[in-house]
């Protein structure tokens, strides 16, 4: 006990002293006030979906949910949206930041600088622009849930590529395509034995994000009148107010397993894999630090 | 001059020099270059092809000539006032949740329990990421008209929709904004905090800067990068917001993308199409313009900390 409570106390006084000096009321008033604003709006919205005649527990609501077919088709659309989704971004991306770190080093940064062109046009615009330039072609495009799985993948890349890309980076790629092309292995052996098993944490992250996405766009898929979750659940909401807000908040404990699913993926991988000597996965590629991690490039990347 | 990709994998122990090597060869880098394609021609496709229209289409006549008209319609009018809401809303909810995240990074800093680090940084990867219908409904369900808490404010005798509030009002919007601007902000303020150690102040303070010199000489100088970038994504992210403004406003108050959306859906008449063009050329300006401003101040700032 001793012992433990002295590597407490050791841990503590080798945290960094930032140049802050904060009072312990302070703090604790500031963290608890963020705590209350961003839990009372769940908090609230459960017991809104919840709650029957007289404020008893109730689950009326979701019976309601669960006899909507078109919820349920739309929550099949997005599900296929997100497969495909997925799929086409670890296709496009996994090989081209193994190429750019391989061959092209050079390249890193207009790389970096090219993912983060999406965030510059706001999704609204890009529906006026598929909309324009795509008139013509055959109905196949415009007229499938196809379209949007094609521009999620461009809509999601400024995260998606930063989870893969910080994957790459983390292991010793020359080493690993040297060592399994000497010992007699093709491109294709040494990517599927030797790449890709080392890389699986980012390509989870990478895929986990794309498909959280994919779960919550709403203004493309309206706005070309697809019926997918987000848009049954927009109609469900200008009708059955409860309904809505129950078939939110089952959305959203979905979302937030898959964010929280990255997040746990990402702080086991190294640990796990540190063990052995390698540390063989990325840093936590958790959906949050991706986009911050997209924002600090932002930063560095246009001036 | 091999011509199979093998060729690099035998040049191994010099991959280091690898990006030399391939600049003194211009065949080598355009083979390399190659491997890009497929990346290029995609985002091409399906990014750059899309905006270039919306650009291009923003200037033409419904006949397919140059004009002006677009523009100057979709700088008049309800679309002016569209304008100036979608720009004060972004303004109010970047600004307010810049400080707001500044604020919690900096109580969060002054911690030093490892698992309320953890809860915060993981807490804040998911509310970051928590946008759209859901969060609109959340805060219909807590604080809209028959809103949770608003019942149990007027039950307890103060009706905030008596006094002026209004979660269906840009104050109210910029409220819940600031629920997905805010965790973003911790997530990039945190790093940023922790590196301004308390040595450098004191350091500074020996060297005979007084308080004030020590924030101005050291501090502003190493914040201010992830400040000011943080500041301007969540500007962009405020200003291209389209699902929670549409739900909350159902188009009572004017905004740039609800105003685009419109037309879209409207199957309006056929010069009303490049008009929507004219106001999504005119996002795409903001965007750009706020990033134009900041890669200036980002210079300043480089050369404070020189």
């Amino acid at each position: 006990m001793a012992a433990l409570a002295g590597a407490r106390r050791r841990q503590r006084a080798a945290a960094p002293r930032t140049a802050f000096r904060v009072g312990r009321t302070t703090r604790w008033v500031v963290l608890v006030l963020t705590g209350l604003y961003f839990l009372v709006p769940i908090v609230a919205s459960g017991r809104y979906a919840f709650e029957g005649n007289g404020g008893a527990f109730s689950l009326a609501s979701l019976g309601l949910v669960a006899r909507d077919t078109a919820l349920w088709d739309g929550v099949v659309t997005s599900l296929e949206i997100s497969a495909g989704t997925a799929l086409i971004t670890l296709l496009l991306l996994v090989p081209t930041s193994i190429w750019i770190n391989l061959r092209l080093p050079s390249w890193r940064r207009t790389m970096e600088n090219l993912t983060l062109l999406p965030l510059v046009v706001p999704a609204v615009v890009l529906v006026l622009g598929i909309l324009t330039s795509f008139r013509n072609l055959p109905g196949l495009l415009l007229g499938t849930p196809v379209i949007l799985a094609l521009e999620y993948v461009v809509l999601a890349l400024p995260y998606t590529y930063r989870a893969i890309d910080s994957g790459v980076r983390a292991i010793d790629l020359h080493t690993l395509v040297e060592a399994s092309r000497s010992l007699g292995a093709g491109w294709v052996q040494c990517f599927r034995l030797v790449l890709l098993p080392n890389l699986r944490g980012s390509i989870f992250a990478a895929a986990f994000l794309s498909v959280g996405f994919c779960l919550g766009e709403f203004a493309i898929a309206n706005l070309l009148t697809f019926n997918t979750f987000p848009t049954r659940l927009y109609e469900v909401g200008t009708e059955y107010a409860t309904e809505a807000v129950t078939v939110s908040v089952l959305g959203l404990v979905v979302t937030w397993a898959v964010l929280l699913g990255i997040s746990a993926l990402g702080g086991r991988g190294p640990r796990r894999r540190g063990a052995a000597g390698l540390p063989l996965l990325s840093d936590p590629a958790a959906s949050g630090e991706a986009r911050a991690a997209a924002v600090a490039d932002a930063g560095t990347g246009s001036s | 001059m091999d011509t199979t990709p093998s060729a690099g994998g035998r040049a191994l122990p010099s991959s280091g020099l690898a990006p030399g090597r391939a600049a003194r060869h211009p065949g080598r880098l355009l083979r390399h270059a190659l491997g890009v394609g497929p990346f290029l021609c995609y985002l091409t496709l399906f990014l750059i092809v899309p905006s270039a229209a919306v650009v291009t289409s923003a200037f033409q006549s419904p006949s397919g000539g140059f004009t002006w008209a677009n523009i100057r319609a979709s700088l008049s009018g309800v679309y002016l006032q569209a304008y100036g809401g979608s720009l004060e809303l972004s303004a109010i909810a970047a600004l307010a949740s810049a400080v707001l995240g500044t604020i919690i990074a900096v109580a969060l800093a002054s911690s030093d329990r490892p698992l309320l680090h953890r809860l915060v940084t993981t807490g804040c990867g998911v509310m970051a990421n928590t946008g759209g219908l859901p969060l609109a409904f959340a805060f219909i369900a807590s604080i809209g008209n028959f809103g949770i808490v608003t019942e149990m404010l007027s039950a307890l005798g103060f009706n905030p929709y008596d006094h002026g509030f209004s979660l269906y009002s840009l104050a109210g919007l910029a409220i819940v904004y600031c629920y997905f601007l805010i965790p973003l902000m911790v997530l990039v303020m945190l790093p940023a905090v922790q590196a301004l150690r308390q040595e450098w102040f004191e350091a500074a303070a020996m060297l005979g800067a007084r308080r004030r010199q020590c924030w101005q000489l050291v501090g502003i100088p190493v914040l201010a990068p992830a400040f000011l970038a943080a500041l301007m994504v969540l500007f962009t992210d405020a200003f291209a917001a389209y699902a929670t403004a549409d739900v909350l406003t159902q188009g009572s108050i004017g905004l740039v993308p609800i105003e685009i959306g419109s037309l879209i859906q409207g199957n309006v008449l056929a010069g009303q199409q490049n008009l929507g063009d004219a106001l999504g050329f005119g996002m795409i300006l903001v965007v750009v313009v706020v990033g134009v401003a900041y890669a200036v101040l980002q210079r300043r700032a480089a050369r404070w900390q020189r």
